[in-house]
C-alpha cells in the first residue's frame, strides 16, 4: 500500500521567469515562488492501479517525482508498507520502480548491460540478476535484442527495455508517468500487459495519462490533480458518479469544471 | 561507486568522440601539430634566408667599400628599373609600391664626418612589418664592418698602434661565467612551456568525458533514472570523479609517452646532441614528481568540469560553459612565465602556477622539495573542497531539475 498525503512542493522563479512573466492570472505563483503542487493525496492499495490525471501543467509529474525520491517535498508525507520515504529516501528507491516516457537508456551499453547495471546499483546479487534477466527478457520478449545497444534500437525495444530496467529489482509500487505517450499500438499494448501483470502480481501501480481508454482498461482507482490540488480520489465508479458521467471524459471534463468554478 | 566507475569507463572507451580526444589526440595530432608548425618555421626562415632583395643607394659614392659590400652580396641586388630614387620620401614610396626591397641614405661622406669629429647618421627604409626580416640585420652588419675600418684607420692615423686597438676602444670586457648547467639552462627555457603542453592536456582528458557523464545524462533522460536508484548522491558523484580523474590521467600519460616517443624518433634521425645531453639528464624519479603534481591539479579539474557539466541542462551549455574555465586554466601558467616568479612558500599556494612553476624547476633540477610537498598539499585541499562542492551541487535539485 503507497499513501500520499498533504504533499506541496514549490519552486524558486529565476529571474528570466520573473522577468518574462506575461501576466499574475496563475494562482499558483507569487512573488518568489511557483507552487507546483498545493495539496495532493491519495493511496493505491496491494492490487490496485491507480490512473492520475490532470490538465497539463497540473502538477502530475511534480507528484511522481515526489514520490519516486528524485524530488523532496516541502510538506506531507509518502508512506510504503508504514515507512515515511519522504524521511528514508534510500528505503524508497529500493521498493519503487519509476518510468517516464523522457527516461532513458545508456546508449552504448548494451540493453542486457543496462538492466544489469541498475540491479547491480540495487545491490541485487549475481545469480539473482542472471535469473531475474531472463525471466524479464522472457516475459517482454526481448531475447532478440538484448546483446544490441540501446542507441540502435527502435522506439518500441527502446520501451520494453525501459520497462525491464524499471521493474528488475522487484518492486513493491510501480511509478509510471505517461508511460504509453509517442508509442506505437504495439507497443502500448506491451505497456498495458504489463501493467496488468504487476496487477495480477499485487504491485500497487500509480500511473499518470491524458488516454481515458487506458484508465477504463486498467485502473481500479482514479486521483484528479488540477493546479497542483487534489480535485478527486476514490474508485472508477466514484468518479463517474462525482463526474456525473458514465463517459470518462465527461466525467473528467465535469469534476475539473466544477472543481474550478468553485 | 565502483558499478558506477566501472559502467562510465565502459561507455567512454565505446564513445569514438572521448576515444578521439582523450586517446588519438594526443598520440597523434600534437606531435603532428608540432611538425608542420617546426616545417612552417624552418621554411619560412629558410624562404627568407635565400631571398635576394631589391636596393638602392643614395649618396653610395660617400662609402664606396660600403656600396661594393652591398653590392656584391649574395643577398641584394641593386635596383635597375626606371624610377630615380633621391630623397628618403621617395624610398619610402618605393618601398611601399614594392619597386624596391630596401632604400639606404647616406646623408653625407663619412670619412668627412669623421675627420669633423661628428657621428654620420645612415638611413635604412625596409618594411619591417614581415615576420621574418633579415634586411636589416644583414646592412647593420656590412656597415659594422665598414665602420671599423674606418676606426681602425683613424687610429692609426693618430700614432696608436694596431694592437692597441681593442684596448681603447673597449677597455672593459665583461665576460659571463654560468654557474648554471645543461639541465638548468634547458630547463629554464623548456621547463617554462612545458605545463603550457601538460596542464590543458590535463584540463582537456576532463572536460570532454565530464560534460558526457553531466550534461549528457541530463540530456538522454539517464540521470533521473540513475537518481532514483538506492545509492547515495556521494557515491554517484565519486563514480563518475573518478572516471574523470582516470581519463584526464591517462590523456597526460598518452601525450607524455607519445611525446617521449617522437622525441626519441628525432634524435634517432637527427644529430641533436644538445637536447640528448638535457633529455639523459632528466631522471625517471623528476618524471614520476611532475606526474605526482599533476594528480590532484587532475582532480581539480576534474571536480570543476563535473559540477559545471552537470549544471549545463544540455550538451551545448556545458561546452559553452567549458569555455571560460580553459581561459581561466591558461591565466596562471601564463603568470608562472612572468619575469621574476619564482617557486616560494607563497606561490606555492596558488593553483595551477604552483605546479607550472614547480615543473620548471623540476626539469632545470633545483627544485626544493619542501615547496613540492606544500603543493601537493595545496593542491589536494582544494581538490577535495572543490570534491566536496561537488557532492552539494548534486544534492540541489535547482541544478538537476533545472
Amino acid at each position: 500500500m503507497i499513501e500520499v498525503a498533504g504533499l506541496k512542493k514549490r519552486f524558486k522563479l529565476t529571474k528570466d521567469h520573473k522577468k518574462n512573466k506575461v501576466d499574475d492570472i496563475d494562482p499558483r505563483e507569487d512573488k518568489d515562488y511557483f507552487h507546483s503542487v498545493r495539496d495532493v493525496s491519495f493511496r493505491c492499495a496491494e492490487g490496485e492501479v491507480l490512473g492520475l490525471l490532470g490538465p497539463n501543467g497540473a502538477g502530475k509529474t511534480t507528484t511522481l517525482r515526489m514520490i519516486s525520491t528524485a524530488l523532496k517535498p516541502d510538506e506531507g508525507s509518502i508512506t510504503i508498507a508504514g515507512n515515511d520515504i519522504v524521511k528514508k529516501p534510500l528505503l524508497g528507491r529500493k521498493s519503487i520502480g519509476f518510468l517516464s516516457g523522457s527516461t532513458g537508456l545508456y546508449g552504448r551499453l548494451t540493453v542486457k548491460e543496462n538492466i544489469e547495471y541498475f540491479a547491480k546499483l540495487h545491490g541485487m546479487k549475481k545469480s539473482d540478476i542472471a535469473s531475474r534477466c531472463d525471466e524479464l527478457f522472457t516475459l517482454l520478449d526481448m531475447h532478440k535484442f538484448i546483446d544490441k545497444r540501446a542507441e540502435n534500437l527502435s522506439t518500441g525495444m527502446k520501451q520494453k527495455a525501459n520497462i525491464a530496467r524499471a521493474v528488475v529489482h522487484r518492486p513493491a509500487v510501480v511509478v509510471l508517468d505517461e508511460p504509453t505517450t509517442g508509442l506505437d499500438i504495439m507497443t502500448t499494448q506491451t505497456v498495458i500487459e504489463f501493467i496488468k501483470g504487476l496487477k495480477a502480481q499485487g504491485t500497487p501501480v500509480i500511473f499518470s495519462t491524458h488516454h481515458l481508454d487506458e484508465v477504463a482498461l486498467l485502473c481500479d482507482r482514479v486521483a484528479v490533480i488540477n493546479e497542483g490540488i487534489s480535485c478527486f480520489d476514490g474508485t472508477v465508479e466514484a468518479f463517474k458518479q462525482a463526474g456525473n458521467s458514465e463517459e470518462l471524459n465527461q466525467a473528467f471534463m465535469n469534476i475539473l469544471t466544477e472543481k474550478h468554478n468553485v | 561507486m565502483f558499478e558506477v566507475y566501472k559502467k562510465e569507463l565502459k561507455e567512454l572507451l565505446r564513445d569514438k568522440k572521448t576515444l578521439m580526444f582523450v586517446v588519438l589526440l594526443p598520440v597523434l595530432i600534437f606531435p603532428v601539430i608540432f611538425a608542420i608548425v617546426a616545417f612552417i618555421g624552418t621554411q619560412a626562415a629558410l624562404d627568407a634566408d635565400q631571398k635576394v632583395n631589391t636596393y638602392v643607394i643614395i649618396n653610395g659614392e660617400y662609402a664606396q667599400e660600403f656600396t661594393d659590400k652591398v653590392f656584391y652580396h649574395k643577398s641584394f641586388e641593386l635596383y635597375k628599373g626606371s624610377k630615380t630614387f633621391n630623397t628618403i620620401e621617395e624610398l619610402k614610396a618605393g618601398v611601399t609600391a614594392g619597386d624596391i626591397d630596401m632604400g639606404i641614405y647616406l646623408p653625407s661622406n663619412a670619412v668627412k664626418t669623421l675627420d669633423n669629429g661628428e657621428q654620420s647618421k645612415w638611413q635604412v627604409v625596409f618594411n619591417d612589418a614581415k615576420s621574418i626580416n633579415f634586411l636589416f640585420d644583414r646592412v647593420k652588419e656590412l656597415a659594422q664592418e665598414y665602420s671599423d675600418v674606418l676606426q681602425a684607420e683613424k687610429l692609426k692615423s693618430f700614432g696608436i698602434e694596431e694592437s692597441a686597438h681593442k684596448s681603447i676602444l673597449n677597455p672593459i670586457e665583461v665576460v659571463k661565467v654560468d654557474t648554471a648547467d645543461k639541465r638548468e639552462n634547458l630547463g629554464e627555457k623548456i621547463g617554462a612551456y612545458l605545463p603550457y603542453l601538460l596542464i590543458p592536456l590535463v584540463l582537456m582528458g576532463a572536460t570532454y568525458p565530464a560534460i558526457d557523464l553531466g550534461a549528457g545524462e541530463k540530456e538522454r533522460g539517464t540521470l533521473e533514472t540513475l537518481l532514483l536508484t538506492p545509492i547515495t548522491r556521494t557515491e554517484l558523484v565519486l563514480g563518475k570523479f573518478i572516471t574523470l580523474l582516470t581519463t584526464s590521467i591517462a590523456s597526460t600519460t598518452i601525450t607524455v609517452v607519445s611525446m617521449g616517443c617522437w622525441v626519441a624518433v628525432a634524435l634517432a634521425f637527427a644529430d641533436l646532441d644538445f637536447i640528448k645531453t638535457a633529455f639523459s639528464t632528466l631522471a625517471v624519479t623528476d618524471l614520476l614528481m611532475i606526474f605526482v603534481l599533476l594528480l590532484p591539479l587532475a582532480a581539480i579539474f576534474s571536480s570543476l568540469a563535473l559540477a559545471i557539466s552537470i549544471y549545463a541542462r544540455t550538451f551545448k551549455e556545458a561546452q559553452n560553459y567549458m569555455a571560460p574555465l580553459s581561459m581561466g586554466v591558461f591565466f596562471p601558467i601564463i603568470i608562472s612565465i612572468m619575469p621574476n616568479m619564482e617557486l616560494t612558500a607563497k606561490t606555492a599556494f596558488i593553483p595551477v602556477t604552483n605546479v607550472a612553476l614547480a615543473i620548471k624547476d623540476i626539469i632545470k633540477g633545483t627544485v626544493d622539495y619542501t615547496f613540492v610537498g606544500l603543493i601537493f598539499l595545496a593542491t589536494v585541499l582544494i581538490a577535495g573542497a572543490l570534491l566536496a562542492f561537488c557532492v552539494k551541487w548534486f544534492n540541489r535539485e535547482d541544478v538537476l531539475f533545472r
